[in-house]
């Protein structure tokens, strides 16, 4: 029998805002430990929830983008459990009425092929404590809970690790893009669970469900999920029956671990939140979210590739939010786009990389890069702008024109008479190399130009000087 | 005649005058809060309250509650004051922060002197499950009747002339039922008027906080003091408070099918004496039936939802971040020790019965269905409303209840004089006890309750009644 898997995906996002989901203590990643607590996220009695309409403008313009259907009634209910992470005994959350409805992904799964991955739903709800285990005893870390979530739910359709990795990478993207999140798996800002079943090729009614927790990067989901559909292959092909059961992804054997079964799944006693009245949301609050949010990731590339940028190059620029949006910021004139995205693919990353930090600690401002890439179009070579650079790297805030000065730079002539004149004084002083040359040896060709280039001081555009050179050879 | 025997308007005019210091009436307060033989206190505030009147130097003219002593139930959060909601769950739980309600009074200038009992976490009839154990009703001295539940310390302080008035909380009938078994008007306003911040949670979708006072001319003002729009507490309404000097010729409605199960005696003659003095004073009465099947479905609906609702507000108390820690080999064990050592039999079974509601298989069947019954209720109330200004009924079958009678079990056929309070509580009316008589000794009231928003025509109706009984400053030991 021929077995195909059935992969569902359930990913929370913490959405980057001021305030946390139901209460107005800050939001903010790598405080010191219960420094940003306010009364609500300790649950002490009579404390009640406000809303935060920051989280709600996120949550609309993620829907929107998932081209979902947005339900403009918010409200909220309680999902009941009992666990020390868990302040107020119960979750705060969407159940019912989630924001967002059946909408979809488009993802790339390789050979240029894309595929639709439908979306069931997308809700608000809020974060738990941290929980720092030892041996003997936890440390509870209050800051995260009350973060705000969203949390998107895919239908069960995809079919391999490959896919679902694509969907959580085209998913990130499109946080990370709108603003939403940072968008880190290793710092839990995006976190995903799997769920796993396998069942016989063609058939519509679904095998025992596998939910595995504890991935904590894209390449693990894609990871466990291999090993899983191997694992349950392996159990069908040798008669074993599959249970319905919890399973966590240990990355050090790459192996998933059974954590508990269906019986020991937890009833949630769902019960609609009280305390938070029904929010009708204006079609103009609506209107406004979405027409208001920041540019996302296809937006961006259909722009680029129009700008006249190589396919190749759009998709290192899109390879971090942060990366294309200093670009964005750098690319003032159309005309030295292509020497722009040069210098930033090129240098600035290479810079970066050997530095070890990424373009936001970068100490050159997006301006800064495009006076230097400007200077191109001026005339200067690739060289001069790469020592101007190197330059400006070392005296941060200091203008370009003023390096120029400094490094006594001049752009080389692009007047063919002087290259002419060089040109023809190099070909005297080479004899050998011109016969060279009229043998044959193509090499010869760019001895000569290299002598001339060494003769011109860098005071000749060398494509200039090249071409003058193979008329006068050619004259004889 | 003390002045805290006053109506708040007449105390002010001897605080603006220094015939009275607000000290002076704190101290008397203390001195009457520390006499008390009714186990109605769980915190007094000494210290505190003297402290604080102390400061108290130059009166406020416009404000007539500055320097007035008052008393709060101990499930509304105070700062720096110990508040346990008569839960051993919560025993040293001292808050970092006040209640709206609290804060609104403390900036007002009333002087709080002392938290009162109540029936653990605020559920319960009878006054008699808290942490202190029963608390009694002061026109009973001899201790065999309750006052009843759960706002049972702040009626007995009303009752007995400490205070001129206290807080409570009411989530199906807590401050109305224990305002008539000892004689003072007990208020619950709309759901959404009164903020709730800071109000220990019971069943938040029918808690409400209220107030007691002797006088229906302090309703207005305490009610200005206390209601309006609050951030904290999203489900607080923007609607403006309003005053009402409107005509006060009522249509009253009566419900007959809830007056079927009231048996005769004394209560159902005052209660009909009532009737026919207020149509005397131009009333109109309509008789209606509410429909006996709706009424019946009252009880059982209503412990279904507040028991489903208090499983989960209550599920913050775990030890783990505040009241008694209890430690364990691991969290399972520490929680279920401080939920079984800290609660009650009583609230445990509360929230067994809770639990089961909202668990997947039952969840369709019963709280669901208790939610469209509540629906249903509710649209029948409002329906009944279209035909007059309030409904005006006993607010029980009899005077207090020995406390050899009462068990906190669920009645069997649950008699609809006895539950109809919760009518305002599914619908969120404003509904106000008034004292009615008294039979044996012992007072029994009435309750009136209007239309949403509109508690300005239940004040003035209130004060009509008031001047048909009489018995306007009631409260046991008065001296003439």
């Amino acid at each position: 029998m021929e077995l195909e898997a059935v992969i569902g995906l359930e990913i929370h996002v913490q959405t980057k805002t001021r305030s946390k989901m139901f209460s107005s203590a800050p939001n903010a990643f790598g405080g010191l430990p219960n420094t940003q607590v306010g009364l609500f996220d300790v649950a002490f009695p009579g404390t009640m929830p406000s809303v935060n309409k920051e989280a709600v403008v996120h949550a609309l313009r993620l829907a929107n983008a998932l081209h979902m259907q947005i339900d403009p009634l918010v409200r909220f209910d309680r999902k009941n459990y009992f666990y020390p992470d868990l302040p107020k005994g119960f979750q705060i959350t969407q159940q019912f009425h989630p924001l967002g409805k059946d909408g979809y992904l488009d993802v790339e799964t390789g050979d240029n092929n894309t595929r639709r991955i439908l979306i069931q739903r997308l809700h608000m709800e809020e974060d738990t404590c941290k929980q720092t285990h030892f041996s003997d005893y936890t440390l509870l870390d209050y800051n995260r809970a009350g973060i705000p979530l969203l949390e998107v739910v895919t239908e069960p359709m995809i079919s391999s690790g490959q896919e679902a990795m694509a969907f959580v990478e085209a998913l990130r993207r499109a946080v990370t893009f709108m603003g939403i999140s940072d968008g880190k798996m290793e710092e839990g800002s995006l976190r995903c669970d799997v769920n796993v079943s396998l069942r016989e090729k063609g058939e519509a009614c679904f095998g025992p469900k596998v939910e595995i927790k504890n991935l904590n990067s894209i390449r693990s989901v894609g990871l466990a999920i291999d090993f899983e559909i191997k694992r349950q292959t392996e159990l069908l092909e040798n008669g074993k029956p599959i249970t319905q059961e919890t399973r966590r992804y240990d990355e050090r054997s790459g192996e998933t671990v059974w954590m508990r079964d269906k019986e020991n799944e937890v009833d949630y006693h769902y019960l609609p939140e009280p305390n938070i009245p029904p929010i009708r949301l204006s079609e103009a609050f609506i209107r406004q979210a979405i027409d208001s949010c920041p540019e996302s990731y296809e937006g961006k590339k259909r722009r680029y590739l129009d700008m006249g940028i190589s396919r190749l190059d759009a998709e290192a620029l899109l390879s971090d939010a942060a990366l294309s949006s200093y670009f964005d910021k750098a690319n003032q004139d159309p005309s030295c786009v292509l020497h722009l995205i040069h210098l930033l693919l090129g240098e600035v990353l290479a810079y970066l990389n050997a530095q070890e930090v990424g373009i936001s600690s970068f100490s050159l401002s997006p301006d800064t890069l495009f006076q230097l890439a400007k200077k191109r179009n001026e005339g200067f070579t690739h060289q001069q702008v790469v020592d101007l650079f190197d330059y400006c790297l070392d005296h941060s805030g200091e203008p370009v024109d003023h390096a120029v000065q400094i490094l006594g730079l001049v752009p080389p002539s692009l007047d063919v008479d002087s290259a002419r004149l060089i040109a023809s004084q190099t070909i005297s002083d080479n004899p050998q190399s011109v016969l060279d040359y009229r043998q044959g040896k193509d090499r010869a060709f760019g001895f000569l130009v290299g002598q001339a280039l060494k003769r011109a001081k860098g005071r000749v555009d060398p494509s200039v000087l090249a071409k003058v050179m193979a008329e006068l050879l050619k004259k004889g | 005649m003390s002045y805290l025997d006053l109506p708040l308007s007449q105390i002010h005019i001897s605080l603006v005058q220094k015939k009275v210091t607000p000290l002076d009436l704190t101290q008397e307060a203390l001195t009457r809060a520390k006499a008390s033989q009714d186990n109605a206190f769980e915190y007094i505030a000494e210290n505190e309250a003297l402290a604080f009147a102390s400061a108290l130097l130059e009166p406020e003219e416009d404000n007539l509650l500055w320097g007035i002593p008052y008393a709060a139930k101990d499930n509304l959060s105070t700062k720096g004051i110990p508040t346990t909601a008569s839960s051993n769950s919560l025993n040293g739980y001292v808050p970092s922060f006040d209640a709206t309600v609290i804060a609104r009074l403390k900036e007002k200038k009333a002087v709080l002197i002392g938290k009162t009992t109540l029936d653990e976490l605020a559920m319960g009839g009878s006054g008699t499950t808290g942490h202190k154990g029963a608390t009694f009703n002061p026109y009973d001295q001899s201790h065999q009747r309750m006052i009843g539940g759960s706002s049972c310390g702040s009626a007995a302080v009303v009752a007995s002339g400490i205070v001129p008035f206290a807080l409570g909380s009411d989530t199906g009938d807590s401050i109305r039922k224990p305002a008539g078994y000892s004689g003072i008007i007990g208020v619950k306003p709309t759901w959404g008027r009164i903020s709730r911040f800071g109000l220990f949670p019971f069943a938040p979708s029918m808690d409400h906080v209220g107030y007691f006072t002797r006088h229906a001319e302090d309703l207005p003002i305490l009610f200005e003091a206390l209601a309006g729009p609050d951030p904290k507490d999203l489900t607080c309404s923007s609607l403006p408070v309003q005053n009402f000097d409107g005509d006060k010729t009522f249509r009253i409605i009566v419900l007959d099918d809830v007056m079927a199960s009231l048996p005769s005696g004394v209560i159902r003659d005052a209660f009909e004496g009532s009737l026919e003095k207020l149509e005397v004073r131009g009333c109109e009465i309509v008789h209606l039936e509410f429909g006996l099947d709706l009424l019946k479905a009252i009880y059982p609906t209503y412990i279904i939802l507040s028991s489903a609702e208090a499983s989960s507000n209550d599920a913050n108390i775990d030890g783990l971040k505040f009241g008694p820690y209890h430690a364990g080999e691991s969290y399972q064990e520490a929680m279920a020790k401080a939920r079984s050592n800290g609660f009650s039999e009583l609230i445990r079974r509360r929230f067994a019965i809770g639990s089961f509601a909202l668990s997947e298989e039952n969840r369709e069947t019963m709280f669901v269905r208790a939610q469209r019954i509540r629906s249903m209720i509710v649209e029948r109330v409002n329906e009944v409303l279209q035909k007059g200004d309030f409904i005006y009924l006993p607010t029980a079958s009899s005077i207090a209840p020995l406390f050899s009678d009462a068990l906190e079990r669920l009645p069997k056929d649950p008699l609809p004089v006895n539950h109809h309070l919760i009518l305002g509580n599914f619908a969120g009316l404003p509904s106000i006890n008034m004292p009615l008589g008294y039979e044996r000794g012992m007072p029994f009231g009435a309750t009136l309750m209007g239309h949403a928003f509109q508690e300005g025509p239940l004040f003035a109706a209130c004060s009509l009644l008031e001047d048909i009984t009489g018995l306007g400053g009631a409260y046991f030991g008065e001296k003439d």
